[in-house]
């Protein structure tokens, strides 16, 4: 017969659920980094600099780390969607994006594509009774 | 202390690490970005901004390598995670014989522990270097010259890697029955030739000549030839088992193994451990042929051994009768 000490299973219990809720944030993250590509195009239809892009998203509530964010703008105005230019309007000068017209095709079919995709999420987790 | 100073010295740490082309645009936006995050970080926290809110802000952005980690562009694998098996596994092996090469000589007394540590224990890791630059290169050459329409380009074969191959349907059993249709003939001819060579070809040349250059070494013909020429036998009366046999059988494999182990224990012992024909340039050259025949047949043994490990065994159950089985 093996004495457990009481603190010792509430440790265990504490790191079982530390880890459950570890495993459904990554899972998540994944989910929403997805998404990640989407909510940036959507959102640049009206041009936007980094740090108001970063505000006007967490308040829509896909708040996104700004050292992913920031990046993600260079990349994809690198694969040409965005467009990018130095302006001064109120403060100092900032480099605002919006999307170039290959871009806006690009949103056009991304979001077709995730119509077609949440139709399909839709219809899954209501067969499985979710 | 001043906290643009702070975001400076920051963002130079940050750019240093950046391709020189993107260095001072992506240097400039980070600045004023990093501006911004403090400035709503102190309105948030309802004080001015100061040096301590200010390394917050940045030790929460990430460390200056990794923040420009992010901004590099995507750079290329040196070796695909497929190869990394492979690389560690034959470095190893090499590793492996270069030690036990050198350390009998350590041994022996013929060469120093310190010796041995420089020239042969730290030498054999340079393998893993060797390797690593090899298929780095080879695949940078698959990169920059891809397969067209299924062709593969010459280019592929300057550094050579083992191409993985497209799976195709196939019976792995009867392929195994079309090698032992083709081996056992050659297995027969040769277990015939083994026993006497000296008076086979004697009597194929002239009947009754005497070939003094393909005798045997006296010791080799009384003491290891009977045991080897029985293992081949039994080879060859086992392929003929394999080619009878509709089934691959548990027992078989291990038949197989068993035989195919003794054979290659009996060959090293020969080739290493006694003189195998009496004529000494005969018997160099045999051994040299043998040395090799045994490399390629050790290597193949290892292959059949490990795919024979990984195969996935079903349970003897109802329920894993084959596919295409009436039962």
């Amino acid at each position: 017969m093996y004495y457990v000490p009481h603190c010792d299973v509430r440790n265990m219990v504490a790191n079982m659920v530390k880890a459950n809720d570890d495993a459904a944030a990554k899972l998540d993250t994944e989910l929403r980094r997805g998404a990640l590509v989407l909510a940036v195009l959507a959102q640049l239809r009206s041009t936007q600099y980094g740090y108001s892009l970063r505000q006007a998203l967490a308040q829509r509530g896909m708040p996104i780390e700004e050292g992913t964010l920031y990046p993600l703008l260079r990349r994809l105005e690198e694969q040409g969607l965005l467009a990018s230019e130095w302006q001064i309007k109120d403060g100092p000068p900032r480099r605002y994006y919006t999307l170039n017209s290959k871009g806006v095709r690009m949103l056009e079919d991304l979001t077709t594509n995730w119509h077609g995709l949440v139709a399909t999420m839709n219809g899954l987790l209501q067969q499985e009774g979710i | 202390m001043n906290v643009q100073a702070i975001i400076d010295d920051y963002v130079n740490k940050v750019a240093a690490k950046l391709p020189r082309a993107q260095r001072n645009d992506i240097g400039l936006e980070l600045r004023t970005l990093l501006a911004d995050q403090l400035r709503s970080a102190a309105e948030e926290a309802g004080r001015a901004p100061d040096a301590d809110l200010a390394a917050k802000v940045l030790r929460d952005f990430g460390q200056p390598s990794e923040v420009a980690a992010r901004y590099a562009p995507r750079g290329f694998q040196l070796i695909e995670p497929e190869q990394t098996p492979m690389i560690i596994t034959v470095a190893t092996i090499c590793v492996a014989v270069q030690w036990l090469i050198s350390l009998p000589l350590v041994f022996s007394g013929r060469m120093t522990p310190g010796q041995w540590w420089l020239q042969w224990c730290l030498t054999a890791f340079a393998c893993f270097g060797v390797l690593v630059v090899w298929f780095g290169l080879a695949n940078w050459m698959q990169r920059r010259f891809p397969i067209v329409n299924g062709k593969r380009p010459w280019q592929h074969w300057i550094f050579w890697v083992p191409f993985p191959r497209d799976w195709r349907p196939g019976e792995p059993e009867a392929t195994e029955r079309r090698a032992a249709v083709n081996a056992a003939p050659i297995g027969a001819v040769l277990t015939v030739f083994f026993v006497a060579p000296a008076w086979l070809v004697g009597h194929l040349l002239s009947k009754g000549a005497s070939v003094y250059w393909l005798a045997y070494a006296d010791n080799f013909r009384h003491w290891l030839l009977p045991p080897l020429i029985l293992v081949m036998v039994l080879r060859l009366v086992f392929f003929w088992a394999v080619l009878l046999d509709e089934r691959r059988r548990a027992a078989t494999e291990v038949v197989r193994f068993g035989l195919w182990g003794c054979f290659l224990a009996l060959l090293y012992w020969a080739v290493f451990g006694w003189r195998i024909f009496a004529y000494p340039l005969t018997d160099l050259l045999f051994r040299t042929w043998l040395l090799f025949f045994l490399l390629i047949n050790t290597i193949q043994f290892v292959v059949w051994i490990r795919r024979t490990a990984t195969r996935v065994r079903i349970p003897k159950t109802e329920a894993t009768a084959p596919l295409n089985s009436n039962c």
